[in-house]
C-alpha cells in the first residue's frame, strides 16, 4: 500500500492542482510541493525499512486489473535494491524541480499538473513488475514532457518536444516488440518469472531480440549514435524538466539494461558484452570531446551526460557485480549532481537571460554563492573524491577492468577531458574580470532557491563520503542479477 | 653496514593512541567546517581557527613522532572496511610509520607557520575568510594523504589536495591569469592521475587489494609478474610526477605562483608539490623490484632537475626563480629515488620543505613592502630588510648545500647516492648544484643589492588590492611575518643533524623502519663527493657576484653570447606553446573536437533530421492519393484487382 501512495501521491496532487479555480491558482505550487514532498518523505521511510538482507523484491502489491484471459493485465509493482535508490532519487528530484518552479506565472495548474504526472510515470517505470504497466508508464511520461517543453520551453521548443516524443517512440517500438516475443515465449508478463526464465525457440531469434531491447533502453539513456535528441531537448526545456530529464528520465535507459536486458538475457548480454563496452567508451570520449566545444552551458551539461551515462553502459558490459553497482550507482551520482548543475544554471539564466559562456564571466563577485555552487557542482561533475561521482566512477571502472582493459584505460581519459571541459567551462562563467552588466544581480532571493541547492549538494557529499548507505542496498541485488550471467 | 646500525633494527611496533592519530586529522576538518558554517557573520574567526586547529595536528604529530622513534618505526595501521562494491571492498584506515611521522611532523609544522605569516600577509583582503577555509582543507587533505592506509585512500585526498590547490592558486580569481592558471595546474596534475588512477585499477586486478603493506608483499614475494610490476610502478610514477612536477608536466607549476606567496610556499613548495615524491617513497619496495621503472624515475628526474635549473636562471621573477627551483629540486629527490636513494631523497624533501618554505615566505615579505616581484624593480633591500634578508640568505645557503647548513647534507646525500650507482647521472647533478647556487644568488644580488628601483608603484583603482604599504619607502615586514622566518631558519640551518652522513642516522633508521623488508643504504661520508659539490656551490656563488654584484661583464652581453640558448630558456623549451597553443588549441579544440562536433551535427543528427524528411516527403506525395474522391478509390481497387488476377495467372497459368 505504501509504495501505491508513493507512485500515486504525485498524480493525486496532479488532479487537485488542476481542479483549483483560476483565481487560486497561484496555489498550485504549493499544492504540488505538498504532493512531491509527501511522495518524498514516504519513499524515505520506505528507503529505510528496506531489509537490504531480504532477497526478492519488497513492498510487493499484487492486484488483477484487466482480465484477459491467459495474459492478465495485473497491477504487480515492488521495489528491489535496483529500483528502491532510483524511486528516492526520482520523488527526490520532483521535490527540488517544484522548488526551482516556484517562480512560474504562466498557467501553473497545468504546468505543475505535468510535473506530478511525469514524476508517477518514472516512479512507475521503477516499480512496475508487469511488463504491460512497466510499458504503460514508459509511455505515459511522453505526454506531460511533450506539453512542459513545448509550452514552457523557449527557442525552438516544438522541434526540440517534437524530436523527443518521435525519438522515444522510436525506441518505445523496439521495445515494444521485445516484449511481446518475451511475454508470449514465456506466457507471462511478470518481470519476476521473466527474469528468472531460460527463453528457448523465440518468434525471433534471441540475440536479436537483446539487441532491440537495448537499442530501445539506449535512445532513452543516451548511448551514441542515438543522442542528438537529449542536447535539443536540454537546452529548450525549462530548468525544472531539464532536472527531471537529466536526473531520472535518462535513468529509465539504464535501468531498463539492467532488469531486462541483463537479467532476462544474460546469455545474450554475454555475447555482446564486448559491443557494449565500445559502444559505452565511444559515448564517454565522443561525449567529451563535442562536449568540449559547446558555447551554451545547458547544451555543454547535456554533452556531458552523454559521457557519464557511457560509463553506465561500460559498468553494465561487464556483466559483474562490481561493475553493475557501479553503474546504478554513477546513474544515482549523476542523477543528483546533473540535477544540481541544472538547477543552478536556471537560476543563472532567470537573471542573466543568457546561457552562452561568452557573455557571461565574472559572476562570482555579484553572486558569490551561486558561484560556489556551480565550482561544487562542477567538481562533482569531473569525479571529485567526497562527492558521489568519483565512487560512482571508480567502482564503474573496477568493475569494468578486470574484463575490458583497453577500454577501462580508454575511458579514463574521459577523467581528464571533463575536467578540461568543466574547469574551462568555471573559468570563463564564474571567474575572469566583473562584468558590470551583472552589477544589480544578486544570488540572494528566495528560499525554495537556496533549499533546492543545498539539499542537492548535501545529497552529493554523503553519498560521497559515506557510500555504504546505498551500496549496501545496491550490491545484494546485483550480485543476484551477476549470478545469472555465465561468462 | 655498519653493525650497530644492524642492531637496532629490531622492528617495534609503536604504542599510538588512536584518537591521537585521527585528531591529526580531524582537527583541520573541524576548522574547516567551522570556518564554512560562520563565513558570513564572523570571517575574523577564520585565521584562528586554523592555526589553533594546525597547532593541535602539529603538537600530535610531533606526539606521534616520539612514539614511532622509540619503537623504530615499524607500522601500525588502524583500518576500517569504508564501502563494499560487489566483490571490491575498500578500507578508510590509517597507516602510521616512520616516514608517515616524518611527512606529518613537515606538513603541520610548516602549515602552522605558514598561517600565523599569513594573518601578516592576507590582513585586509577581501576573501580572508575564504582564504583560511581553503587552507585549512588543504592542511586536511594533505594530512589524510601521508595518513592513508591504502591506495584508494591516498587516491582520493590526492586529488582534493589537488581541488585546494586549484582554489588557492585561483584565489584572486578575478585575474584571468590567475584564473588560467588554477585550471592549468588541476588538468596537467589530472593527466599524470591517469597513470595513478591504471594503477590502483591493475593492482585491484591482479593483486586484489589497495593495502600498502599487502602491495609491499607482493612487490617483495614476486607473486606479480614483473610486467605488472613494472607497469604499476611507471603508473604510480606518472602520478607522481604530475604533483611533483616533473618534465614533462611540470608546466603548471610556475604558473601557480598566480596565488597569494604563503600558499606558494605550504603547498607548492614545502608539502603538496614532494606529495609525488613521498608516493614513490611509500611504493619503494615496488620500484626496487622494477629496473626499468627506476631508470624512468631517476631519468626523468634528471631532466627535470637540468630543465628547471637552467630555467631558473633567466628568470626576472623572484618567485619563478624559487618556483623553477622547486621543480629543479624535485627532480633531485627522484634522480635519487631511481637510484634507490630512499632515504637521500626523503631526507632531501625533509630539508627542503623547511628552506624552501622561508625562501617563498622571504619573497612574501619582500613583495608586502615593494608591491612586485620582479627583481628588475628591487635592489639594496638588505639594509632595509634585515630579518628577511639574513633569514632568505640562510635559505639560499642551505639551498646551495654549503656547509654545514641542512641542505648541504641532504643533497651530499644524493650525490653520494649517485656517485656509487651511475656516474652520469651524479655529473649531472652536480652540474644542477652548480646551477643552483648560480641562480639562488643572481636573485639574492638583484633583490638585496644595489640601488633600490622603487617597487611597483600601487595602483588605487584596483579595488582588489589589498597593498597598504608604500613601495617608494620598502621597510621589514612586521612580527607576525618576521617570526615564521626566524623559526624556518632554525630548521634550515640545523635539519641535517637528524642525518649527518657518518655521524647521526636518526632518520635513516625511522625511515627504513617503514620499509618491510629494512634494507639499510649506508650512510656514509666521502670527501670527494662533498668537496666537489661545495667546490661547484662556491664557484656558482662566485660567478654570480661577479656577473650580478661586480658587474664584471654586463648580463646583456651575456645573454648575447648564448642568443640562441638564451631565447630557449626563458621561452621555458617552447613547452607551453606546444601544449596550449599547438596541442589543446589547435589538434584538439580546432581539428579534433570541431570534426566530431561537424559529424555529430551533419552526420549523426543529420541522419535523424533526413529520416524525418524522407518521411514528410514520402507521406507528402503519398497523400495525394488519398483525395478522398470515391470514383478515384473505385478505379485503383478495379486496377489493383485486375494487376493481382493477371499476376496470379501469369505465375500460375491454367
Amino acid at each position: 500500500m505504501e509504495l501505491s501512495i508513493v507512485l500515486f501521491l504525485p498524480a493525486a496532487a496532479a488532479v487537485v492542482a488542476l481542479l483549483l479555480p483560476q483565481a487560486q491558482e497561484h496555489l498550485a505550487r504549493w499544492v504540488a510541493l505538498a504532493g512531491a514532498g509527501a511522495s518524498f518523505v514516504l519513499s524515505l521511510v520506505l528507503f529505510f525499512r528496506f531489509d537490504v538482507n531480504a532477497e526478492g523484491y519488497q513492498f510487493v502489491e499484487r492486484r488483477t486489473w484487466v482480465d484477459i484471459g491467459e495474459f492478465n493485465l495485473q497491477y504487480f509493482i515492488g521495489v528491489d535494491g535496483l529500483s528502491m535508490p532510483l524511486v528516492v532519487l526520482t520523488t527526490f528530484l520532483t521535490v527540488a524541480s517544484v522548488l526551482v518552479s516556484f517562480n512560474i506565472t504562466f498557467r501553473p495548474r497545468l504546468y505543475f499538473a505535468c510535473l506530478l504526472v511525469l514524476a508517477t510515470s518514472v516512479i512507475g517505470v521503477f516499480v512496475a513488475l508487469d511488463f504491460l504497466l512497466f510499458f504503460l508508464m514508459w509511455e505515459l511520461e511522453l505526454f506531460p514532457m511533450f506539453l512542459l517543453i513545448a509550452i514552457w520551453g523557449s527557442g525552438r521548443k516544438e522541434y526540440a518536444a517534437t524530436k523527443f516524443v518521435l525519438y522515444t517512440l522510436f525506441g518505445s517500438a523496439l521495445l515494444l516488440v521485445s516484449i511481446l516475443v518475451l511475454a508470449f515465449n514465456a506466457g507471462t508478463f511478470d518481470i519476476e518469472v521473466l527474469g528468472q526464465t531460460d527463453f528457448q525457440n523465440t518468434v525471433i531469434p534471441l540475440n536479436l531480440v537483446f539487441l532491440l531491447l537495448m537499442a530501445g533502453f539506449a535512445v532513452k539513456l543516451p548511448i551514441v549514435p542515438f543522442h542528438t535528441w537529449l542536447p535539443d531537448a536540454h537546452t529548450n526545456a525549462p530548468t525544472a524538466v531539464s532536472v527531471m530529464l537529466a536526473g531520472v528520465l535518462l535513468k529509465m535507459g539504464g535501468y531498463g539494461m539492467i532488469r531486462m536486458g541483463v537479467t532476462m538475457m544474460p546469455e545474450q548480454a554475454a555475447n555482446w558484452d564486448v559491443w557494449l563496452a565500445g559502444l559505452g567508451v565511444i559515448s564517454v570520449l565522443y561525449g567529451a570531446f563535442v562536449t568540449l566545444r559547446q558555447t551554451d552551458v545547458k547544451r555543454l551539461v547535456a554533452y556531458s551526460s552523454v559521457s557519464h551515462m557511457g560509463l553506465v553502459l561500460l559498468g553494465i558490459a561487464a556483466l559483474g557485480d562490481t561493475g553493475l553497482t557501479g553503474a546504478t550507482y554513477q546513474m544515482v551520482a549523476h542523477g543528483l549532481i546533473t540535477g544540481l548543475l541544472f538547477v543552478l544554471i536556471g537560476l543563472m539564466y532567470d537573471r542573466t537571460h543568457t546561457r552562452e559562456i561568452a557573455n557571461l564571466g565574472g559572476l562570482s563577485r555579484q553572486m558569490p554563492l551561486l558561484a560556489t555552487g556551480l565550482v561544487f557542482a562542477g567538481f562533482g561533475s569531473l569525479g571529485l573524491p567526497a562527492m558521489a561521482g568519483f565512487i560512482a566512477e571508480v567502482t564503474v571502472f573496477l568493475g569494468a577492468f578486470d574484463r575490458f582493459e583497453w577500454a577501462v584505460l580508454l575511458a579514463i581519459i574521459g577523467v581528464v577531458l571533463s575536467a578540461g571541459y568543466v574547469l574551462w567551462a568555471l573559468q570563463r562563467v564564474v571567474f575572469g574580470p566583473v562584468k558590470e552588466e551583472w552589477n544589480d544581480l544578486t544570488d540572494q532571493r528566495h528560499w525554495w532557491e537556496h533549499s533546492a541547492v543545498l539539499g542537492l549538494a548535501v545529497l552529493i557529499v554523503l553519498l560521497g563520503v559515506y557510500p555504504a548507505i546505498l551500496m549496501d542496498m545496491i550490491n545484494p541485488a546485483m550480485e543476484a542479477v551477476a549470478a545469472r550471467v555465465v561468462l | 653496514m655498519p653493525l650497530f646500525l644492524a642492531e637496532m633494527l629490531e622492528v617495534g611496533v609503536p604504542t599510538i593512541d588512536e584518537w591521537v592519530v585521527w585528531a591529526i586529522l580531524a582537527a583541520p576538518v573541524v576548522s574547516w567546517l567551522l570556518i564554512i558554517a560562520y563565513l558570513r557573520k564572523l570571517p575574523a574567526i577564520a585565521g584562528y581557527a586554523t592555526i589553533l586547529a594546525v597547532g593541535v595536528s602539529t603538537v600530535l604529530s610531533f606526539v606521534v613522532l616520539f612514539n614511532v622513534i622509540d619503537a623504530t618505526g615499524g607500522p601500525v595501521v588502524f583500518s576500517y572496511e569504508w564501502f563494499t562494491a560487489g566483490s571490491v571492498v575498500v578500507n578508510f584506515g590509517a597507516r602510521v610509520d616512520g616516514l608517515t611521522a616524518v611527512m606529518l611532523v613537515v606538513v603541520s609544522s610548516v602549515s602552522f607557520l605558514v598561517q600565523i605569516f599569513s594573518q601578516g600577509y592576507m590582513a585586509g583582503d577581501k576573501g580572508y575568510g575564504r582564504y583560511y577555509a581553503h587552507m585549512s582543507l588543504f592542511t586536511a587533505s594533505m594530512l589524510g594523504l601521508v595518513l592513508a592506509d591504502n591506495l584508494l585512500m591516498l587516491f582520493v585526498f590526492w586529488e582534493l589536495v589537488g581541488l585546494s590547490s586549484y582554489l588557492l592558486i585561483g584565489f584572486w580569481f578575478h585575474k584571468p591569469s590567475a584564473a588560467a592558471a588554477a585550471k592549468k595546474a588541476f588538468i596537467v596534475t589530472r593527466i599524470g592521475d591517469l597513470g595513478l588512477l591504471a594503477a590502483l585499477l591493475l593492482i585491484w586486478a591482479r593483486g586484489g587489494t589497495f593495502q600498502i603493506d599487502e602491495i609491499h608483499q607482493l612487490a617483495i614475494t614476486g607473486a606479480l609478474s614483473s610486467t605488472v610490476i613494472t607497469w604499476f610502478a611507471l603508473g604510480v610514477f606518472a602520478g607522481a610526477a604530475g604533483k611533483s612536477a616533473q618534465f614533462p608536466l611540470h608546466v603548471w607549476l610556475p604558473d601557480a605562483m598566480e596565488g597569494p606567496t604563503p600558499v606558494s610556499a605550504l603547498i607548492h613548495a614545502a608539502t603538496m608539490v614532494a606529495a609525488g615524491v613521498y608516493l614513490v617513497g611509500r611504493f619503494f619496495p615496488v620500484f626496487e623490484a622494477s629496473a626499468d621503472a627506476q631508470t624512468v624515475v631517476s631519468w626523468v628526474g634528471a631532466i627535470t632537475a637540468v630543465v628547471a635549473a637552467t630555467i631558473a636562471i633567466v628568470q626576472t621573477d623572484l618567485k619563478r626563480v624559487l618556483a623553477y627551483s622547486t621543480i629543479s629540486q624535485l627532480g633531485y629527490m627522484m634522480l635519487a629515488l631511481g637510484l634507490l636513494g630512499y632515504v637521500a631523497a626523503i631526507f632531501h624533501l625533509f630539508t627542503h620543505a623547511f628552506f624552501k618554505a622561508l625562501l617563498f615566505l622571504g619573497s612574501g615579505s619582500v613583495n608586502h613592502s615593494t608591491n612586485t616581484f620582479d627583481m628588475r624593480q628591487m635592489g639594496g633591500l638588505y639594509k632595509l630588510m634585515p630579518i628577511t634578508f639574513a633569514t632568505f640568505l640562510i635559505g639560499s645557503l642551505s639551498l646551495a648545500g654549503i656547509f654545514p647548513l641542512a641542505g648541504f647534507w641532504s643533497k651530499d646525500e644524493i650525490l653520494h647516492d649517485a656517485w656509487g650507482h651511475d656516474r652520469v647521472l651524479w655529473a649531472i647533478a652536480l652540474g644542477v648544484a652548480f646551477m643552483t647556487a648560480l641562480y639562488m644568488f643572481r636573485a639574492i644580488f638583484l633583490t638585496f643589492f644595489g640601488e633600490y628601483k622603487g617597487g611597483q608603484p600601487v595602483d588605487h583603482h584596483d579595488e582588489e588590492s589589498h597593498f597598504h604599504g608604500d613601495p617608494a619607502h620598502p621597510h621589514e615586514s612586521g612580527w607576525v611575518m618576521t617570526i615564521p622566518l626566524i623559526i624556518l631558519a632554525v630548521p634550515a640551518i640545523g635539519a641535517g643533524v637528524f642525518n649527518m652522513a657518518g655521524i647521526t642516522d636518526g632518520l635513516a633508521r625511522l625511515l627504513t623502519g617503514a620499509l618491510p623488508v629494512p634494507d639499510l643504504h649506508e650512510v656514509s661520508f666521502d670527501w670527494w663527493v662533498a668537496g666537489s659539490s661545495t667546490v661547484v656551490a662556491v664557484s656558482g656563488i662566485a660567478i654570480a657576484w661577479a656577473i650580478y654584484y661586480r658587474r664584471v661583464v654586463e648580463s646583456s652581453a651575456l645573454r648575447d653570447a648564448f642568443y640562441p640558448l638564451a631565447v630557449v630558456f626563458e621561452r621555458k623549451y617552447f613547452l607551453d606553446n606546444l601544449y596550449e597553443d599547438f596541442i589543446a588549441r589547435t589538434v584538439l579544440q580546432r581539428w579534433w573536437n570541431r570534426l566530431l562536433e561537424l559529424f555529430d551535427t551533419y552526420v549523426v543528427d543529420g541522419a535523424v533530421n533526413g529520416s524525418a524528411t524522407v518521411t514528410r516527403e514520402v507521406s507528402a506525395r503519398l497523400r495525394v492519393v488519398q483525395n478522398g474522391q470515391v470514383q478515384a478509390y473505385g478505379l485503383l481497387l478495379v486496377a489493383g484487382v485486375i494487376i493481382i488476377v493477371a499476376a496470379v495467372f501469369t505465375a500460375n497459368p491454367l
